[in-house]
């Protein structure tokens, strides 16, 4: 059985340097060395350094396209490559993963703490990654006092896989589980999430990353990179979730208490959930007495959500993890909305492009600076070391760069160039926090 | 409501000396009180404002209206009990609450238009953390937060269900609920709590410890309480309970100290969420005063009595959500050095829900003294007393920044201080 708790930004080892300026030679690379040397002279006399970088020290991967862009457009390509009701065959492989659900406290940034649903200890949960095609099962087990499951976004399975509460499945309550079984296709970055109570339990933890790794990896083809960044993109009020968390705990331990009392058990209905058969019987409890919450008024200035926290892999500025690269270098960047606003994240300094949309290969990459990042999408980018030192990379719907309203902070993190001094970049990047 | 208040210790020339200028407030914040440091805009705090609007349409109520004994009718629009309290509270550096409460409620005299219209019945500041919680200025006297009773109004039965304060006139029956407390609760696992506090009950009779403008501490003391798990009180069998020792500084010459002994809790007769049955008691034991008659109403809160108390209610809740409660509350009390001055008590009380918050009531109140308490109540031998009208209740946050600390996350999971 595999276990990940791997974090989602992942490094892979880097890309080794070239040996000499002939290792990498390409019109790219002269071009820059032509407008760097000017840039830096400037530099150079504006920070009174004496000694110029040398900009054509490019690493090979981003001069040296393996080839060019071959998506296709097919009018029948949404179509699963697989029948999603199939069953594993034998000599086929089965990666298997153990998923287990708590109550635990995760910590964004110092001195704020929030009590959250957790996938194994860790938010956001641990990134799966597998290879296309080949099956995955997932056994789900709730160690918490709520009901969860599991939504695989972007997967085409079985209908009985997909994670809906009373839509494909009943949910798995405390002590129970529940094992997923499904092919990994199609290929792409995708992400799951708890499907049961949607708007409170995936912004109280229970989001992760599932990468379904491309047999024939268009991307890598074209952008060699080495190194592949994950960020889930999400943002948490804390003061509902932690009201609503307490309250929901609260009905779970008290279903739980119920549970193990004969007399408290014949008390158990749906209708005391809000649960109901079909319309019919729901109009029938209305006609009873049963008065649904949104009647009322469970709405208000106190009552909407309003995000104070806006995180990167569950973490948000200065508690970022950068972005490395290094000059010449292509990186891979998977963005994931795994909350409930878009945002719009900018690259200071860069161009870059942007290869994958939901999974899919674009049929041509789209050079920008800006990203759109909706709820529930996906959006892969590569990033090309085209210009040394420290930059910012951020939301630039600004108020998602606030911590509880306090600039700096939420969705920023830095692209750093490993390599930033030997092309004479030696202003050191200092963490802000507002006093 | 009990949200707790900041209020730094450090004197304002400190920092003035050092020529921080920018720290002085703004020319809407000098319209304000002084504080020790003049706080710069910050972040607001967190706003609480709650509220509960009891009115009723009383019918047969004769309370000292009969010196010799016979008997009266009445009726009134009663709005007393009606009160307003708002609280901020704001997480504090190290991972405190700070708080200030303040809040009115309406007076008896309120119904008539004379008098003293509105008493202040919450004003005070409260600090706490995980293990601790102090607290000081007008609020719930802590020998009152036991056992609560379900009857309309907290003093429909106050004699059985209070500690009374043996400093009132009895004019105004709120100074047995609410006195000037200066306290610090310790708990472990914020499920047992023990209360130390020292006490100024409103003295209203300037007979005890100089004029009546005393505002000197007359009483101390300690408790100890046990509380369920919050959200869980409709299927766990003891809800809470407690018990507490006061010590009264009465003068010699109304009797002498009056010591107090008082223990109590709720229990779920049926644990239920649709038909919760629970069953509420309360001791009330004083001894250590010499009084032997009644000279005065006060008197009757000085000697030395034993008063039990009881409810049972049921509260149907058919979808989870209550629709209407009944309950029967009785208390006798006697007293152990004054003879024929025994009571009892009994308050049955219907509640009907329209809405959230808002509820339609009926009351019927009875109570029958013994003859000598009866001649220091005036003459009212007997009392009856139908009530009929609507309860307003709500409880609302503005930015909601500060959770509770004694929350189901907190006290099953790690602690946080948010």
């Amino acid at each position: 059985m595999k276990l990940f708790h791997k974090k989602s930004t992942e490094e892979t080892p880097l890309p080794e340097e070239p040996k000499s300026r002939e290792a990498a030679p390409s019109d790219v690379s002269r071009r820059q060395f032509m407008t760097g040397a000017v840039g830096a002279a400037g530099a150079g006399l504006l920070l009174g350094q004496s000694a110029l970088p040398t900009w054509a020290d490019t690493a090979a991967p981003m001069d040296k396209p393996a080839t060019v862009w071959d998506a296709e457009f097919n009018p029948a390509g949404t179509a699963p490559q697989f029948d999603p009701r199939e069953m594993p065959k034998a000599g086929e492989v089965i990666h298997k993963f153990a998923m287990e659900v708590t109550i635990g406290v995760h910590e964004i940034v110092p001195g704020i703490k929030a009590h959250m649903f957790l996938f194994n200890g860790s938010y956001p949960g641990p990134t799966l990654r597998v290879p296309e095609n080949e099956w995955v099962e997932v056994t789900l087990t709730n160690k918490s006092p709520e009901n969860h499951t599991i939504h695989w976004h972007g997967m085409m399975l079985a209908n009985e896989m997909d994670g809906v509460p009373f839509g494909t499945q009943w949910p798995v309550f405390t002590g129970q589980g529940y094992r997923y079984l499904f092919r990994a296709q199609p290929a792409g970055t995708h992400f799951y999430h708890c499907h049961v109570m949607t708007t409170l339990h995936q912004q109280a933890g229970l989001v992760g990353a599932l990468i379904v790794e491309a047999k024939d990896d268009i991307v890598k083809k074209t952008f060699p990179y080495t190194r592949d960044y994950t960020l889930l993109l999400s943002e948490i009020d804390t003061n509902w979730v932690n009201e609503q968390l307490n309250e929901m705990t609260g009905m779970g331990l008290t279903m739980n208490a119920m549970n193990g009392d004969m007399k408290l058990m014949g008390e158990m209905n749906g209708r005391m959930m809000g649960w109901f058969q079909d319309k019919e019987a729901f109009l029938k409890a209305v006609k009873d007495g049963y008065i649904p919450a949104y009647t009322t008024a469970m709405v208000g200035p106190n009552r909407v959500i309003t995000p104070n926290f806006f995180m990167i892999n569950g973490k948000s500025y200065p508690m970022t993890d950068p972005l490395l690269i290094r000059k010449g270098e292509n990186i891979r960047v998977r963005l994931i909305g795994g909350g409930m606003q878009p945002h719009y994240f900018h690259l200071h300094g860069h161009d870059f492009w942007h290869i994958c949309q939901d999974g899919a290969p674009l049929a041509s990459p789209v050079r920008m600076n800006t990203i759109p990042v909706f709820p529930g999408t996906t959006s892969d980018i590569v990033i090309q070391g085209t210009n040394p030192g420290s930059w910012h990379f951020h939301d630039h719907s600004d108020l998602a760069t606030t911590n509880n309203g306090i600039h700096p902070g939420g969705m920023m993190t830095m692209l750093m160039y490993e390599d930033e001094e030997k092309y004479g970049v030696t202003f050191k990047d200092v963490i802000q926090t507002n006093s | 409501m009990r949200t707790p208040l900041t209020r730094a210790a450090a004197p304002a020339f400190a920092l003035a000396a050092l020529g921080f200028a920018w720290l002085y407030p703004s020319q809407a914040a000098a319209q304000a009180q002084q504080v020790p440091i003049p706080e710069q805009p910050s972040a607001a705090p967190q706003i609480e404002i709650a509220g509960t609007g009891v009115v009723t349409l009383d019918l047969g109520r004769s309370r000292n209206s009969t010196p010799d004994g016979g008997r009266a009718s009445g009726s009134q629009v009663n709005l007393s009990d009606t009160s307003l309290t708002v609280g901020a509270a704001q997480r504090l550096y190290k991972g405190g609450i700070g708080s200030l409460t303040i809040g009115g409620l309406a007076l008896d005299q309120t119904n008539t238009g004379r008098g003293t219209q509105v008493f202040l019945h919450q004003a005070f500041a409260d600090y706490q953390d995980q293990t601790l919680e102090a607290y000081i200025g007008r609020t719930d006297q802590p020998t009152a937060q036991i056992v609560t009773f379900p009857t309309l109004r907290g003093d429909d039965l106050i004699t059985f269900t209070d500690l009374l304060d043996p400093f009132s006139s009895g004019e105004n029956v709120e100074e047995h609920r609410y006195s000037n407390v200066a306290a610090v609760t310790l708990n472990q696992k914020l499920t047992t709590f023990e209360n130390f506090h020292v006490q100024h009950l409103i003295d209203s009779t300037s007979t005890n410890l100089g004029p009546s403008t005393g505002t000197g501490l007359n009483s101390y003391g300690a408790s100890i309480q046990r509380l369920g798990l919050p959200g869980l009180e409709a299927v766990e069998k003891v809800v809470s309970y407690g018990a507490g020792y006061e010590h009264r500084s009465v003068g010699r010459s109304d009797g002498g100290s009056s010591e107090a002994l008082y223990a109590g809790g709720v229990v779920n007769l049926k644990p239920s969420l649709v038909n919760l049955v629970d069953l509420r008691v309360l001791d009330n034991y004083t001894f250590g005063n010499n009084l032997s008659s009644f000279r005065s109403t006060t008197d009757t809160f000085r000697a030395n009595s034993n008063a039990v108390t009881a409810a049972v209610r049921y509260l149907h809740s058919p979808f989870g959500k209550p629709a209407y409660q009944v309950s029967l509350t009785a208390g006798y009390k006697s007293y152990s050095k004054v003879s024929r001055a025994g009571s009892i008590g009994l308050a049955l009380t219907g509640v009907k829900r329209l809405g959230d918050g808002f509820d339609v009531v009926a009351q019927y109140v009875y109570q029958h003294r013994g003859d000598a308490l009866s001649n220091a109540y005036g003459g009212a031998r007997e009392e009856n007393a139908l009530q009929l009208g609507f309860v307003f209740n709500f409880d609302t946050l503005f930015n909601r920044s500060v959770g509770p600390r004694r929350s189901l996350l907190n006290l099953q999971h790690q602690y946080i201080p948010n």
